[in-house]
């Protein structure tokens, strides 16, 4: 239980009486920090959520924008930290569903499902067993939706062993005007769709708001993707022919949550019988039957009571269960019967008010920047850094997902910066994806790694030629108890205010998972994984990051000597120390701008966004795609070491393989821009080496084929 | 205009893709038919799409093969309609028994989605009327039982069949496609409507799927 006492009391206060055995898990949910986000909803006020192109923003099942004029983009991005942890099958699974049913619930059809996962070393064998069943769970579960997973991060590290974060992601598509606006009004029959209610994941949401507990098995959901596939077909075909006016996934809190939540957004009340409820087993009680996360579950309320009828016949077709288990009232107040007795009477605005908490943050002190050893083998920092789980090829992960499903992926995963999904209606419209999250960053700088994540993910998406349009953030982090716990999720929250006032980049949704600690009370790192959409006007321009050859290799951008943070120094000296690079909002949105015109004049073959170890992955990636030689000459990245060239994680750059008959446009446009453009080296078809030169003289060269190796060592850990 | 039935099973999920390729491509009349209400004699082809029917409960095929929508598609293979069985409709091609083999878990016990080359050996019939012997074509595979396994081999590498460049999954004889001896009848582990558009396919591939659905517009319109 995390219901405080102070809590309870609270609530018996206003009522005048005590509380019942099934108030008690009403609010336990509803007032959880997963449910409320009681900690850190006076800070979320700071983030940029308007803009004119926004159709709903923060605080629904998803946010929507409008892509272009006749089609809306719907997405919702969700952690299921705590339920991965235990049993990463089937978390990792049921977070898949759940994001799933939250775009259905706009009434959209869903057409991407992104990850970002944050695992342990692989060191361990609770890491490779962590991670092969996360990785397996939502093979398993999302490849059987028929919704392509073409977009994710891989990251890896100890502070992940016990710990995993999985963020999901889901992407959806409908007209504007199709929107389910979410309103219900009195007298409105509640439909309780899909699987049987068992005792499974029993208050969950309660369970991920508070540090883990080893006996917390029974907490998890276990997920049945058919079921959800048949939901979605269901849903989809009741939408077309207009019989639904609103739905609502049974999320975290599950049955008590889902009509609460949807009765205080519309100023209504709500009566459920819950004996009415389909159970998996006869003898639920009460308090079970409300408190249960079983999944693949909706309430759907009917347009026109007149066609329940014919609504009934497409849940009879894909052979659905549903119950009706109640309806809307126009008293403000939540009852639930169970055998005729009133088992819950309560006002819907004190179930979703919870009593103010005061949350303190204490700023922890900062750690110097530790210094590099002298004298490092540049070959040797090479392939050091190439095969790092980190930067290492993630075949073996997204080979698994189902990317090409719908047939709308135009860049499969490691084929592009960003996921680029075709709209496939007759036109060559679409839309891009990137996520973005270092947990390094954020954990040496909360406020600048937040930002980064979120300038990122919007310079990738610039990257394949689209118009960034929104972002959708989710936040890890640790017990909001503890003051400089805490102090992370603020500035984190703060960092991406700043972001996306800057980048003009509004925010239509966001999760913050809390309590993410050890046994011993000791916070994961702090991450915040960014999610950002942008418009693709002709998806036959997304830029690929496969060069052909034979074309010369232009740096955009300036190169630091920025090492704070970075793959080098984690390699090197096994620890993050110092400050992240610097987060330099003008200069991205220079280079976003020109990155859009390059793909709309095609002015290149292939480009690469340069981040995570800097532009010695970003060639070597580059190389070992296309299969061609390359020459770099360190000197000309910039004046600073060849270590810091390389291996300097300067934001606001990207690596472009120009068409040779466009150089001079090419340079010109950058010029235009006023952005920095150098050319840095050459790409060589038939050649199997890269090249590093100093002022024209050779430094140190490596061959493909070690290339290759480094970058696949993924595959023999995983 | 000749009519395509895409037939859908619960938990089917290539449907669309594969209706679009058909209208865009074949240039033909195509609709997705719910398996219990199909009927063989209203089509002039019938595609099988990917994706999970019935969860892939069992083994991939086997529950959707005692659809009755089987008796159907056994009567159109007799009146010798075209038949394209793709991913787990070829997996469900072969639980029926219009096809020869079985479809069995992946070696390495995983799901893979890769882009693969084929080379077709002895195009023949509606499907492949526009590929050259020999012809090699670039499609997407993404499946956990496509590792193709028969006794003979013979039985179906004297007619139309496609063998993979790269063994992917474990299949004997590296096979990612069979066929009935005349062609009319073909199941493929590759996609061939994720491959029918020039911007579906990465550098280096080619969209090798095009040329099946160009191959079935022609077929049925001569």
């Amino acid at each position: 239980m995390t219901l405080s006492k102070y809590e309870i009391e609270y609530a018996q206060k206003v009522l005048g009486r005590k509380l019942s055995k099934e108030e008690l898990v009403l609010l336990e949910a509803e007032w959880s920090e997963h449910c409320s986000y009681k900690s850190t909803k006076e800070h979320l006020r700071k983030l940029k959520t308007r803009a004119p192109w926004v159709l709903v923003g923060p605080g629904r099942d998803a946010g929507a924008i409008k892509l272009f004029d006749d089609v809306a983009l719907v997405a919702r991005i969700e952690s299921h930290n705590h339920p991965s942890a235990v049993d990463p099958y089937n978390g990792a699974a049921t977070g898949v569903g759940g994001i799933v049913r939250d775009i259905l619930s706009l009434g959209a059809k869903p057409v991407l499902l992104v990850d970002a996962l944050y695992m342990g070393s692989l060191k361990t064998k609770h890491s490779k067993w962590l991670s092969s069943n996360i990785v397996r769970g939502i093979s398993d579960y999302g490849n059987r939706l028929g919704i392509p997973t073409a977009l994710g991060l891989t990251w890896f590290s100890k502070s992940y062993e016990k710990q995993p974060l999985v963020n999901v992601a889901c992407v959806g598509i409908t007209k504007p005007e199709k929107i389910l606006p979410g309103i219900v009004r009195p007298g409105d029959p509640i439909i309780l769709l899909g699987n049987t209610t068992g005792r499974d994941g029993f208050l969950g949401s309660s369970f991920a708001s508070k540090p883990l507990d080893e006996k917390d098995l029974a907490a998890i959901q276990v997920g049945n993707p058919f079921i959800e596939k048949l939901i979605i077909d269901a849903l989809l075909e009741a939408y077309s022919k207009d019989l639904i006016s609103h739905v609502k996934d049974l999320g975290g809190g599950g049955l008590g949550t889902a009509v609460v939540e949807t009765a205080a957004q519309n100023n209504v009340g709500v009566v459920v019988h819950l004996d009415r409820v389909h159970l998996r087993e006869p003898d639920l009680e009460p308090f079970e039957i409300l408190g249960s996360e079983s999944q693949e579950r909706m309430i759907v309320v009917p347009k026109e009571k007149t066609k329940l009828g014919e609504l009934f016949e497409i849940f009879d077709k894909y052979e659905l269960e549903y119950s009706v288990i109640g309806y809307f009232t126009r008293d403000r107040k939540v009852r639930m019967y169970f055998k005729g007795k009133v088992v819950v009477d309560l006002p819907v605005e004190l179930a979703v008010s919870p009593p103010k908490v005061s949350r303190e943050v204490a700023k922890p002190s900062p750690k110097p920047e530790k210094s590099l050893p002298e004298n490092v083998d540049l070959r040797e920092a090479i392939l050091k850094v190439l095969s790092s789980p980190r930067v290492s090829c993630k075949d073996v992960v997204y080979e698994q997902y189902d990317w090409g499903v719908g047939g709308r992926t135009v860049l499969p995963p490691g084929y592009g910066d960003s996921a680029v999904i075709w709209l496939r209606d007759g036109t060559k419209r679409g839309f891009s994806a990137a996520v973005r999250g270092n947990p390094r960053y954020t954990k040496l700088d909360p406020f600048t790694g937040a930002a980064l994540s979120m300038a990122e993910a919007y310079r990738r998406v610039a990257v394949v030629g689209a118009v960034p349009l929104a972002a959708l953030d989710n936040i890890n982090s640790g017990n909001p108890e503890k003051p400089e716990q805490h102090y992370y999720t603020v500035k984190m929250i703060e960092g991406l205010a700043y972001a996306s006032e800057m980048l003009e980049v509004p925010i239509i949704g966001g999760n913050v998972s809390l309590y993410n600690e050890d046994e011993r009370g000791s916070m994961i790192d702090p991450v915040t994984s960014v999610l950002v959409l942008g418009r693709v006007d002709d998806v036959s321009k997304a830029l690929s990051t496969v060069p052909v050859g034979d074309s010369p290799l232009v740096l955009i951008g300036e190169t630091r000597p920025e090492l704070g943070g970075s793959e080098l120094q984690e390699v090197l000296l096994g620890e993050a120390s110092g400050r992240p690079p610097e987060f330099r909002p003008l200069e991205e949105k220079k280079i976003a701008k020109f990155a859009i015109e390059v793909c709309r004049r095609d002015l290149a073959y292939a480009s690469h966004s340069i981040s995570l170890g800097g532009i010695a992955v970003a060639v070597s990636k580059l190389a070992y795609k296309g299969r061609v030689g390359v020459t770099l000459d360190i000197s000309k990245v910039c004046r600073c070491s060849p270590l810091q060239a390389l291996f300097s994680e300067s934001q606001a750059r990207v690596l472009y393989e120009v068409k040779p008959d466009r150089i001079n446009e090419f340079l010109a446009l950058a010029n235009e821009y006023g952005i920095k453009a150098s050319i840095v080296g050459y790409t060589t078809k038939n050649e199997d080496t890269i090249r590093f030169l100093y002022n024209d003289k050779e430094v140190v060269s490596v061959d493909l084929e070690e290339i290759s190796e480094a970058l696949n060592s993924l595959k023999k850990v995983l | 205009m000749p009519k395509v039935a895409i037939i859908k099973y619960p938990g089917t999920n290539c449907e669309e893709e594969t209706l679009y390729a058909v209208r865009e491509i074949s240039k033909l009349e195509g609709r997705i038919v719910w398996h219990s209400d199909f009927r063989a004699e209203d089509w002039d082809a019938i595609i099988i799409p990917g994706g999970f029917s019935y969860g892939d409960y069992g083994r991939a095929g086997l529950i959707a093969s005692w659809s009755k929508a089987s008796e159907e598609i056994r009567k159109a293979f007799e009146e010798g309609v075209p038949i394209l069985g793709i991913c787990n409709g070829f997996q469900i091609l072969t639980e029926i028994g219009i096809l020869p083999g079985s479809l069995l878990y992946n070696e390495s016990a995983r799901f893979i989605a890769r882009w693969v080359r084929v080379r077709v050996h002895n195009p023949k019939g509606p499907w492949l009327s526009f590929v050259e012997d020999n012809e090699v074509l670039s499609m997407p595979i993404a499946h956990a039982e496509g590792r193709y396994y028969l006794n003979e081999l013979r039985e179906v590498t004297a007619g139309p069949w496609l063998e993979y460049l790269e063994n992917p999954n474990g299949s004997v004889g590296s096979i990612a496609g069979v066929s009935s001896k005349d062609g009319n009848v073909l199941g493929l582990m590759p996609h061939p409507e994720r491959a029918s558009f020039p911007w579906q396919a990465p550098r280096p591939f080619e969209p090798g799927g095009r040329k099946i659905f160009e191959s079935i517009g022609y077929s049925l319109r001569r």
